[in-house]
């Protein structure tokens, strides 16, 4: 695969150490989740990697490139904290100026702000928006040179449900059509639902990169029921396929081993063998959220 | 360059700021440049400037250079304000992030600047040839572009001006604090200027005061300001010495000025790019 973003040994202090000798890549048509607590130097990486933050040591590879200089930015659409434009200037006056940065021809204007829904609103002027139209006049911005990578650094952030979703068809759409995104979110499920890699940051140190699924060497877990509980709870403890049987409320969880591989149907039929019949099972995965607090709570 | 100035041109059009001060700055200067065909009533006399001679060649363009001169804080405003709006809205930044290099965002403020200094000198060249030519008593061409210089220190100066204002903009990022530093500057300029001129010519008296005043080098002449301030010397000078030492003035190029211009021209540019290159934004 095809690297886009290479960083390597990237560090920047400022009193204290605010990312730390991280090292990762991006690969060409992935969607990377950057998670991370509030303060674990998501934005300063960013800040970095878009050439507003002078690193202290390290390096990175842009398409290949060393450094970010502005012919690498103009392939690079990147959404940071909070939306930027000139509050006095009309949307339309505001892609303008992008547009003669970009180099991109005026004519992609109307159709980015189509994208984003505010094609109505073109005339008006930036601060008379709300926050989601701000936040989506953003999003349009970031588009109007067809960039070859999406950052996005809370892209949701302060928007109320209606607005988050709409960011988030807005990304997915984005990201059918094979842009590269990055995006920073302390939303988990959000970033569950549209990532395929995450890089995990915890107080500056990148603590995991990679796919999700390797997140955690976890299994994920059972739920179960049937009539007679206490045998059921018997018969998995006999097993031996599993770190924990656990009664929660109705059902049993039984959370899998790192070394054991079993389907459900296996387990169904192994316990139909020792004369237990379920009345539920279903085999789930440990969502991000708990694999992310697992992963952040095992490196302390 | 084209670029450049497009951009400028989008970020300052509808610039609230921008439209006030360019409306106000045209409209006094205009009025200003006039001003000597009134009757004037100062200290209960009446003046007239016209029969005082300022309009007559080659001193109306010292007059009117230094006049117009004192109009340059409306543009350098509209230069404060619209470098500091680029930081207070984090617009440097996006500009940076959208690919905007630290060159072109400079290059582009120098645009502006330029544009400001060719427009006002250009003006003042045009009011002056025309009231001098309308009122002025000597009209020989030889007279009339005698002191034509001035103009040239007008550019220099008004550029210089604008790009000490560039700098502190940058450098402090708030308007406020720019005016506030101008003020420090200004002030503290004429005090060590004062404490200088002190501690040469204290003791000393008449003639030896006046030789040293004319032959020493003051190092307080090179401060920003001040040297901006000597590239056009204040026109009254004119008539009160040629009145009160029935002496006639003479004016001396102010070279070292001139240099001195220069050289803090290219430090607030130079200075200015620095900072945006080693800030973390």
């Amino acid at each position: 695969m095809e690297k886009v973003l290479s960083v390597k040994n990237l560090t920047k202090r400022f009193k204290r150490v605010v990312v730390n000798n991280i090292s990762f890549d991006v690969e060409r048509g992935n969607v990377y989740g950057l998670l991370g607590p509030n303060g674990s130097g998501k934005s300063t990486t960013f800040g970095m990697l878009l050439s507003t933050i002078n690193p202290t040591s390290g390096d990175w590879f842009w398409f290949g490139k060393k450094g970010t200089d502005s012919e690498t930015l103009k392939k690079i659409g990147a959404i940071i904290e909070q939306p930027n434009f000139y509050p006095y200037l009309s949307a339309e006056t505001n892609l303008k100026i992008v547009a003669e940065i970009k180099g991109t021809p005026y004519s992609r204007i109307n159709e980015v702000l189509q994208t984003v829904g505010l094609l109505e609103r073109k005339k008006d002027t930036f601060k008379t928006f709300s926050l989601g139209m701000k936040q989506r006049l953003a999003i349009a911005s970031s588009l109007l040179n067809n960039p070859e990578v999406l950052i996005l650094d809370e892209p949701t952030n302060g928007l109320d449900p209606e607005g988050i979703i709409q960011i988030r068809e807005i990304i997915g759409t984005i990201a059918k059509q094979g842009i590269t995104i990055i995006i920073a979110s302390h939303l988990l499920d959000e970033i569950e639902k549209i990532c395929s890699h995450v890089i995990v940051l915890k107080d500056g140190n990148a603590i995991y990169s990679g796919a999700v699924d390797g997140m955690t060497s976890n299994h994920g877990y059972f739920e179960l029921k049937a009539d007679n509980n206490a045998s059921l709870l018997k018969a998995l403890e006999e097993l031996q396929w599993f770190t924990s049987v656990k009664i929660d409320g109705e059902t049993i969880k039984a959370h899998v081993r790192d070394d054991a591989s079993i389907s459900a149907s296996g387990l169904n039929q192994k316990l139909a063998e020792k004369g237990i019949f379920l009345s539920h099972l279903a085999k789930k995965k440990q969502s991000l959220e708990n694999q992310f607090l697992e992963l952040v709570k095992n490196t302390h | 360059m084209m670029k450049l100035l497009k951009l400028e041109y989008y970020k300052n059009l509808n610039y609230r700021p921008f439209k006030v001060f360019t409306i106000l700055y045209f409209a006094i200067l205009i009025a200003l440049l006039f001003i000597g065909l009134a009757d004037l009533k100062l200290f209960g006399n009446p003046i007239n400037l016209k029969e005082q001679g300022m309009y007559d060649f080659p001193g109306i363009w010292n007059f009117t250079t230094w006049t117009v001169a004192l109009l340059k804080i409306f543009l350098g405003l509209i230069i404060v304000f619209s470098i500091s709006q680029e930081f207070s809205n984090r617009m440097f930044k996006q500009n940076t992030i959208d690919g905007l290099s630290r060159e072109e965002f400079i290059g582009s403020k120098l645009i502006t600047i330029t544009i400001f200094t060719v427009i006002s000198t250009v003006l003042v060249f045009c009011i002056t040839l025309f009231l001098g030519k309308s009122y002025s008593t000597v009209t020989d061409s030889e007279m009339v572009f005698k002191e034509i210089f001035f103009i040239g220190n007008y550019f220099v100066k008004l550029f210089s001006f604008f790009c000490f204002l560039m700098f502190l903009s940058i450098l402090l990022r708030k308007s406020v604090f720019v005016f506030l530093a101008f003020f420090v500057i200004w002030v503290g300029e004429a005090v060590i200027g004062g404490i200088e001129a002190y501690s040469k010519l204290t003791g000393m008296q008449g003639a030896q005061r006046n030789e040293v005043l004319q032959n020493e080098f003051f190092f307080s002449k090179l401060f920003p300001l001040e040297s901006m301030s000597s590239l056009i010397p204040n026109p009254m000078l004119r008539l009160n010495m040629a009145k009160m030492m029935g002496l006639k003035y003479e004016f001396t190029y102010p070279t070292e000025s001139l240099i001195a211009c220069l050289v803090w021209c290219a430090i607030f540019i130079i200075g200015s790019y620095w900072i945006l290159k080693k800030r973390d934004w």
